[in-house]
């Protein structure tokens, strides 16, 4: 999957915007939104929050998650675990991007935010590149995964599956009589 | 040795990356199916004389042979077979008309291959999901719900963005635009984008 | 304008029985694309769904040709309807390139199926199927397979062309619970054993093991 579309979903989550306009509920096809109020706060997709943003009809509230000392915890928790922490939002590398890049001046501290979610991104990196050995090495045949999110399976997936297939084909093709190492063939 | 030339054929896409299309090798297809003709006669032949003289020391090398003839079938088809995949990315990446570099690299088989192809491609469109049908060859990225910077590179005319707005994309012109809507203008030369 | 936009709403609201709701149908949608990008097989057409999401996306196009220019209502529905066609071709892309890609090993899939069973290809998606087989047929023909010694004219082209790998490993999410799903061994000294497959839970595994999963729903790929 290319990364723009785990962006792109990534943008159907739902942030809090103050809108300095005001328009009636709007009933889109996936959902209804609005009524917008100049300084009432209203939650919509975030896709819409950048549009409105760059067209300078909005302020843009920070998920709760993306604060400072709320990030040092969850990086703390990060590298103590061996395991993979509940992230901080099922898309918190890709909001973290979009928002930093395109609203950086409603996020107070964004420096540092970038910093944490970049140190918390490694962090969980290594660990997926250790788990993705151990599960090659020991050749097994189910994991599982719980608190990885889309782009963090997504950095991991073609090098993954390609080597698992690859050495599969190997193995087959080892046993005479199975059909499974013809797949790539002609 | 049979087969070297069949052999070459595959090398020959091999050496060149994925996306390419090299020039169609007549002369090596034509070189394969002589050597099929000439292992075939020969087998026919000493089959007769196999069977008529009873001489059962012609078996093994008919079977060879044989061997061979399978071989540069299967790889004479797989040069082909990869080539028209290589040609169905082109009809991908570059539209229902090939620049003519390209179409020089291909047989007119191979020309007609396309045009069937395009055709097919084009009903598909026309009769997905009702009347109206749906061009997927559009919308190959996702959309982007974001503004950027863009010069215009020659006059264009005039241009409706997607509030409706109507802008005049006059040359050395500037404007801030969705960028999903200046994506094609973009690939044909009319916009650039303008790095800040 | 707010006429034209309007009706769109009391369309959602009330809900008719057995008919999906317009939020239903996107998600449907996006599931539908996500299992189609990821599976190695081709999965069973979702015609229906294909159908609706066009009728809303000509639909609400329509409502927009009577809106005034420069509406920001209108350039707020516009930007929905390129997110949702850009699902819509994406979908529909894959599924295109698995039928090309696979072509003789799903044609003879559908052609075989029993009467009751769901079709895996859509009318559209058959004809262009037929097509493509055809066309490449003739082509193979016609510059080399008719110049070669009489008992080689012929490829069989399901022996040739290569077949969908369900032993792919695949990464999935669970929708709906599952209890004692097999695990086949990787290697000989293994055994095999069984796993649940707890909701909201995520997995690595051969998309054999769970391919009739993934159709009815009970777990999506991620």
């Amino acid at each position: 999957m290319d990364p723009s579309e785990v962006e792109f979903l990534a943008e159907k989550e739902i942030v809090k915007i103050i809108p300095n306009f005001s328009l009636d509920k709007i009933y889109l096809i996936g959902g209804d939104l609005g009524p917008f109020n100049p300084g009432l706060p209203v939650q919509v997709p975030v896709w819409l929050a950048l549009n409105l943003k760059q067209r300078q009809k909005c302020r843009i509230l920070p998920p709760p998650w993306m604060d400072v000392d709320k990030l040092e915890e969850v990086r703390e928790m990060e590298r103590k675990e061996d395991s993979f922490t509940p992230p901080p939002s099922p898309y918190y590398m890709e909001l973290t991007k979009l928002l930093l890049n395109h609203a950086s001046d409603n996020i107070p501290k964004a420096d540092e935010i970038r910093t944490l979610v970049k140190d918390i991104w490694d962090t969980r990196i290594a660990k997926l590149r250790l788990s993705a050995d151990s599960f090659i090495s020991q050749q097994e045949a189910h994991a599982k995964l719980d608190n990885l999110t889309l782009m963090e399976i997504n950095t991991t997936r073609s090098f993954l599956l390609d080597s698992l297939n690859c050495m599969f084909k190997l193995r087959s093709n080892m046993q005479p009589g199975t059909s499974a190492g013809k797949a790539l063939d002609y | 040795m049979f087969c070297e030339k069949s052999i070459e054929l595959i090398r020959e896409l091999q050496r060149i990356s994925d996306g390419q299309l090299p020039a169609f090798n007549e002369d090596g297809i034509r070189q394969v199916l002589e050597e099929m003709k000439a292992l075939y006669e020969q087998n026919q032949s000493d089959v007769n004389e196999a069977k008529g003289e009873g001489r059962s020391d012609l078996i093994p090398s008919i079977k060879l042979r044989h061997c061979c003839l399978l071989r540069n079938q299967r790889c004479v088809t797989a040069y082909l077979y990869d080539r028209l995949l290589r040609i169905r990315a082109l009809r991908w990446e570059y539209g229902s008309v090939l620049p003519p570099n390209i179409r020089f690299h291909m047989c007119s088989e191979e020309l007609q291959w396309f045009n069937q192809y395009k055709k097919s491609l084009a009903n598909f469109m026309r009769s997905v999901g009702g009347e109206e049908g749906l061009d997927i060859t559009q919308d190959m990225k996702p959309p982007k719900s974001l503004y950027i910077e863009v010069r215009c590179l020659k006059d264009h005319g005039e241009f409706e963005i997607d509030d409706g707005t109507i802008i005049l994309l006059k040359k050395n012109s500037q404007h801030f635009l969705p960028r999903w809507k200046c994506e094609q203008l973009i690939r044909q030369g009319v916009l650039e984008h303008v790095m800040s | 304008m707010s006429a034209a936009l309007s009706d769109e709403g009391s369309d959602q609201n009330d809900s008719q029985e057995d008919v999906m709701t317009p939020v239903e149908l996107i998600a449907k949608l996006e599931e539908a694309w996500l299992n189609e990008k990821f599976s190695p097989d081709l999965l069973e057409n979702k015609s229906e769904v294909v159908e609706c999401v066009m009728e809303q996306l000509t639909h609400m196009e329509a409502n927009l040709q009577r809106v005034r220019k420069g509406d920001m209502k209108a350039s707020l529905h516009r930007m929905e309807i390129d997110r949702i066609r850009f699902v819509l071709s994406s979908y529909l892309r894959s599924r295109l390139q698995k039928i090309e890609k696979f072509f003789p090993h799903v044609l003879e899939k559908e052609e075989s199926r029993a009467d009751g069973d769901p079709s895996y290809l859509s009318p559209e998606e058959y004809a262009f199927a037929r097509e493509y087989l055809a066309n490449t047929e003739t082509y193979l023909k016609a510059v080399a397979l008719r110049h070669m010694p009489p008992n080689l004219q012929t490829v069989a082209l399901v022996k040739a062309v290569p077949e969908p790998c369900l032993d792919s490993f695949v990464f999935l999410r669970v929708k709906e619970r599952q209890d004692n799903v097999m695990v086949e061994p990787e290697t000989d000294d293994q055994r095999e054993y069984v796993v649940d497959l707890e909701e909201g839970s995520q997995h690595l595994m051969r998309y054999r093991t769970i391919a009739p999963l993934v159709s009815t729903g009970a777990v999506h790929l991620i």
